[in-house]
């Protein structure tokens, strides 16, 4: 008789190793995914802030267009559409190696960086504008006022959301399933089918998404009392 | 435990209410409702899958469905499901009945009833000529393509144990991956990949059917545990149709010469609920 609940099914043997893998690879997409979007948000943030307009315009652009549409959809183009459009090549370059990965980290990537350029940008006009101001008359640039004078405070303003767009790019990552990417979802469906046992197979993903995701906002709730927002 | 918890006395109150009526009769159930409920694929060809003109999901398992319909004087539904979906939305009573490209085996038989044999296939591999792939084993440390949550992914393994098997949602995704030559291979029921090679067209030339069989697969109508009066009469209705000779027309209709598998004879006859593996 086998047990309601089999532990031992998720410590130990081949079907643990498997989920353990979906974890490590869900981990990475996320750090990996995080560490090209940040960069990528504060540059798209800044080009909206821009005193050219037409780089205002495509920021804009930018932002409303990868907002609007589903992630589900984003990972079908970056992963069915997108590769078809590179030369003959580059493309069988990239198909010879993890391309499911790596459409899963441009799509995650670029719609993480679309939600948190907003957060950086709301950061950036939380700074009174008398100090861009007053740096400018004092000679600076625009890229140095905002590197020296507004971004260092706008950027605490915005830790605590980005640290919440964070937790979404952990939990997001696991639509990748879809384009083949052996994360947790995927690998729990796999032990899923290969044994029958649903309930632990997937008790074990549900355990792991809520154990990181708590140590997220425990991160946030840290950060605020560590760092907290200083009034101009 | 604390039933003090109203949330948890609640939940438990659901739970004993949907538990208990999983145990009425479900014919009963069928035909005081009047309908129905038959779980299909709907995407793969020609067992279900959505005719383009009339866009509506046809088929041969979707014929075997009518005709146990037609039988229990109800109407049929079909609800279109996912692969690594069909078994659990039958145990959880979301549909009556499978009748979606499900193989028999001694497996599965721990978790649902089987009709008698409705279709036998094997599982085969279709590989890009431009893997140089001749032979099953050379699928080793290869990527090879099909779908999440069926037997063609145990089945790889078993043959070939290090091959890099990638997995989607449905059968279409994964041929279209393997079209894109994001793998060297795609597993599937051999009846479904000649429907896929037959919709190739001119790109055939850069595709080959491997000859081996990874498998062999008794296709069968999945009916829930403990209904042993549903199992009876669509066992029986498959049996009318068998004698009727109705069973080798729709043979021939989804499978024939006007089909696009083109098979010329049937290897088998409706006659049996066991399997071997």
């Amino acid at each position: 008789m086998t047990p309601i609940f089999d532990l031992n099914l998720l410590l130990t043997g081949t079907y643990h190793d498997w989920l353990v893998a979906g974890l490590i690879t869900s981990l990475s997409l996320t750090g990996i995914s995080l560490a090209l979007a940040l960069p990528l948000a504060i540059v798209i943030a800044l080009i909206r802030l821009s005193p050219v307009k037409l780089l205002q315009w495509s920021g804009f652009a930018f932002v409303e267009a990868i907002r609007n549409v589903p992630l589900l959809a984003h990972l079908l183009f970056w992963y069915f559409g997108a590769p078809e459009l590179l030369p003959t090549a580059l493309r069988e370059w990239l198909y010879a190696r993890n391309v499911e990965a790596t459409s899963a980290i441009i799509a995650l990537t670029l719609y993480t960086a679309a939600y948190m350029s907003e957060d950086v940008r709301s950061g950036i006009r939380s700074i009174p504008g008398q100090q861009f101001e007053a740096a400018r008359a004092l000679g600076f640039s625009f890229v140095a006022s905002m590197r020296l004078v507004v971004l260092p405070q706008a950027l605490r303003v915005t830790i605590p959301p980005l640290i919440s767009q964070t937790l979404n790019l952990w939990k997001d990552t696991s639509i990748a399933t879809v384009i083949g990417v052996a994360e947790l979802m995927y690998q729990a469906a796999k032990v899923e089918s290969a044994t029958f046992r649903s309930f632990e197979a997937f008790a074990f993903a549900s355990v792991c998404y809520l154990g990181m995701s708590l140590l997220i906002t425990g991160a946030a709730g840290w950060y605020q009392g560590r760092f907290p927002v200083r009034t101009a | 435990m604390n039933l003090r918890n109203p949330l948890l006395a609640g939940m438990l109150a659901l739970v004993a209410l949907v538990v208990g009526t999983a145990h009425a009769d479900q014919l009963a159930d069928i035909k005081k409702k009047g309908e129905i409920v038959v779980g299909v694929l709907g995407t793969d060809e020609p067992n279900s899958f959505v005719d383009p003109k009339t866009r509506e999901i046809v088929g041969y398992d979707v014929d075997l469905a009518k005709a146990i319909a037609k039988k229990l004087g109800v109407k049929l539904t079909l609800k279109q499901l996912a692969v690594a979906a069909r078994i659990p939305e039958l145990e959880q009573g979301r549909v009556d009945l499978l009748a979606a490209s499900l193989t028999h085996n001694k497996e599965r038989e721990a978790k649902v009833d089987f009709s008698l044999t409705t279709f036998i296939t094997g599982q085969k591999v279709i590989v890009r000529k431009d893997s140089n792939v001749t032979a099953v084993p050379q699928l080793a440390g290869k990527k090879v393509l099909t779908v999440k949550g069926g037997t063609q992914e145990p089945n790889l393994r078993k043959a070939v144990p290090t091959a890099d098997v990638v997995t989607f949602e449905t059968t279409g995704q994964a041929f279209v991956a393997l079209q894109q030559g994001k793998g060297a291979g795609y597993v599937n029921d051999e009846v479904s990949i000649l429907a896929d090679y037959a919709k190739l067209g001119p790109a055939q030339k850069d595709f080959v059917i491997l000859p081996e069989n990874l498998s062999i697969e008794p296709l069968a109508l999945g009916i829930r545990k403990g209904e042993p009066a549903l199992k009876r009469v669509v066992d029986d209705t498959l049996r009318e149709l068998e004698k009727s000779g109705e069973a080798e027309k729709l043979f021939f209709k989804w499978y024939g010469n006007d089909s696009k598998i083109k098979f010329h004879a049937r290897p088998f006859k409706i006659e049996s609920d066991k399997v071997d593996s």
